[in-house]
């Protein structure tokens, strides 16, 4: 049975997340911050990590980068919502998550999805990454 | 009246009037006495010789018979008209002659012509006789002289009178010759006063001070001339570049609304899409656990596909914002992504609307996200749409190339896009908000406002401009001009 760990800081998010992989059959830990899901993957490494981007503290992009260097094999969906960085951290010249979306992919994850996405787009990108 | 009076003219005219007011009576009472005097002397002195010939002879009478003699010699001489009054006395005898028409004067002697009023002028001289004196009184006649005299005075008159009209006459006409200039010259500056500023000054005229008047002023006036010209001038490029400055500052402006309302909406985008996946997750859960035929999975689906339609408004609203971020850029050409966006714009289009494609003529490359460009005809096509909706109409699209001054006054060259429609066109209060973010004159829920906002951006994030005419019931024709992209034009600013 595959398992995933999931990080994002909007915990009605990652729950929600985590209840549709659990639904299918994944065995899944579900974390509210990247270092709270570093620990996760150090403790035990997933085959999948769905993380937010857009997070306080450490972002997705720092957490993809450290995750193809420490755990290679490790397949990484990204996910964020549309637009800009939020409306706390608004400012004039905001990057767009576009281009962190765009970021990722560059450091390497395989998959993103745009919030909001639904069960088949979670469930389909979660498949293409599985080895079978 | 009081105008001619205090003309130029008028006073000239008063001064010679006034000078022939005093001069001719003057003129006229001192030439009389001349006359006068002349006549007077002529008849004195004639009348002196007269009476000296009548003593002569009577000197030559002989004594005898004296009497008698003397009284014809008398006769002889009173009958020339002349004498009107002869007597010879001698002691107490008198001779008289008979001719004589006037009494013996009560008085001795005339020293003066016409010294009294009896038209009559005595004289006495005294004839030597062979042992005494006897005296010879004589009396002329003045009349004739008197008559003389008056006709001389007629002539005077006249004559004074001829003269003070003919200097009348030559001082109206020298004052015209003085005035005239004058007159021109008030004419000249009244046209100038009233904005005929060219007009000249300069005048003709003999009198030297006026021909050297006329050409200062004329000088004066051109260098005043080219002084407000120069003023002018600098004037209107003050204000155009007010205007320019003003324009660039609108847009400024502009920008700065869009870029915070995009981020904003960016920003809200966010927030609502971290919500929006829990609640389509969820209700897809919920969905999958209930049989498929309850009402329960209904209402589940209503929400699911409610929450679908909220994300693609969002995406809407983000399509918006993220004309902010850096797009990957390259060079392309107009022309394919126009016909792209044509081949959507026909699919949609009624038959009422006609489309007319000016050929798609090879434009200059220009650089930045042809997805954009597209959405940019597509969003123009669409609001001709709109607008030509219940009518029906012409949709014109043309592709050109144009060249202008862009910054630094360096002529750039573009590539041009225009979209025209013969729609209802727009008030221009309208116009001036059409490219505001959430700004429509549609019904609620049928326009976003968007529209016009995402291709502003669009076109200003290439760098390029957009620009709108348009009158109520007349249409709207909206071009876009794109910098032509350089060769060595750089990639569009990095993402990470
Ligand atoms: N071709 C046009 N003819 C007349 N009015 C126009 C045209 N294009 C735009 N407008 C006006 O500009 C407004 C804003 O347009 P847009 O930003 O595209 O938003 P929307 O189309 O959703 O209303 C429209 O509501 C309309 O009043
Ligand atoms: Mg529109």
């Amino acid at each position: 049975m595959a398992s995933i760990v999931v990080v994002d800081d909007e915990a009605d998010v990652g729950d929600a997340i985590r209840r549709v992989l659990e639904h299918s059959g994944f065995e899944v830990r579900a974390v509210n911050d990247a270092e709270a899901g570093l620990r996760a993957i150090e403790e035990r490494p997933p085959d999948i990590v769905v993380t937010d981007v857009i997070m306080p503290r450490m972002n997705g992009l720092e957490l993809v980068k450290i995750l193809r260097t420490r755990f290679p094999r490790v397949r990484v969906i990204a996910i964020s919502g549309g637009g800009s960085l939020g409306i706390q951290t608004y400012k004039p010249d905001a990057i767009s998550t576009h281009a962190y979306l765009a970021a990722v992919r560059e450091v390497g994850a395989q998959e993103i999805l745009t919030k909001p996405f639904d069960m088949d787009e979670l469930l389909a990108a979660v498949r293409r990454q599985l080895p079978n | 009246m009081e105008r001619v009076i205090n003309s130029l003219r008028g006073r000239l005219l008063a001064v010679v009037l006034l000078i022939n007011a005093a001069l001719a009576p003057l003129l006229y009472l001192g030439l009389s006495r001349i006359v006068e005097e002349g006549y007077a002397d002529l008849f004195v002195n004639s009348v002196r010789s007269y009476s000296r010939m009548v003593a002569d002879q009577l000197e030559a009478v002989p004594s005898q018979d004296f009497a008698a003699r003397s009284q014809d010699v008398l006769d002889d001489f009173a009958v020339s008209g002349l004498v009107v009054f002869a007597q010879i006395e001698d002691g107490t005898k008198r001779v008289r002659s008979a001719v004589s028409q006037l009494p013996a004067p009560g008085r001795g002697e005339d020293f003066h012509f016409h010294e009294h009023s009896d038209q009559a002028y005595y004289i006495s001289h005294s004839v030597k006789r062979d042992d005494h004196e006897v005296v010879l009184r004589l009396g002329f006649d003045e009349t004739p002289t008197l008559e003389q005299i008056a006709a001389a005075k007629r002539r005077v008159l006249a004559a004074v009178l001829a003269f003070a009209l003919v200097s009348t006459v030559l001082a109206i006409a020298l004052s015209r010759v003085i005035a005239r200039p004058v007159v021109r010259l008030r004419e000249a500056a009244k046209r100038i006063a009233r904005g005929e500023v060219s007009t000249e000054l300069l005048q003709h005229s003999s009198i030297a001070e006026m021909r050297e008047l006329s050409h200062h002023l004329e000088h004066m006036r051109r260098e005043l001339v080219g002084t407000s010209e120069r003023l002018q001038s600098e004037i209107r490029e003050r204000e155009a570049s007010e205007g320019k400055r003003l324009e660039l500052e609108r847009r400024l402006q502009h920008r700065e609304r869009i870029a915070t309302i995009g981020t904003l909406a960016g920003g809200m985008a966010h927030e609502f899409n971290n919500i929006m996946t829990p609640i389509l997750l969820y209700s897809q859960l919920a969905l999958n656990g209930t049989a498929q035929n309850g009402a329960l999975a209904s209402d589940l689906k209503r929400i699911v596909a409610a929450a679908h339609r909220a994300r693609s408004l969002v995406n809407r609203i983000l399509t918006f914002s993220r004309e902010m971020d850096s797009q990957e850029a390259r060079v392309f050409t107009l022309a394919p992504t126009v016909a792209e966006a044509l081949a959507l714009v026909r699919a949609i289009m009624p038959a009422n609307i006609e489309i007319v494609v000016d050929p798609l003529e090879d434009t200059p490359p220009v650089s930045g996200d042809p997805g954009q460009l597209h959405q940019v005809v597509v969003n123009l096509c669409l609001n001709a749409y709109h607008a030509m909706r219940v009518a029906g109409g012409r949709l014109t699209l043309r592709l050109g190339a144009a060249e202008h001054a862009g910054k630094g006054g360096a002529r750039e060259r573009y590539a041009m896009l225009q979209v025209a429609d013969t729609g209802h066109g727009m008030e221009p209060a309208v116009m001036q908000h059409i490219f505001d973010p959430f700004f429509t004159t549609r019904e609620v829920g049928e326009g976003t406002g968007l529209g016009l906002s995402v291709v502003h951006g669009i076109v200003t994030s290439m760098g390029g401009s957009i620009q709108v005419e348009s009158a109520p019931g007349r249409g709207a024709r909206f071009t876009v001009l794109l910098p032509v992209a350089t060769a060595l034009e750089p990639a569009a600013t990095d993402v990470a």
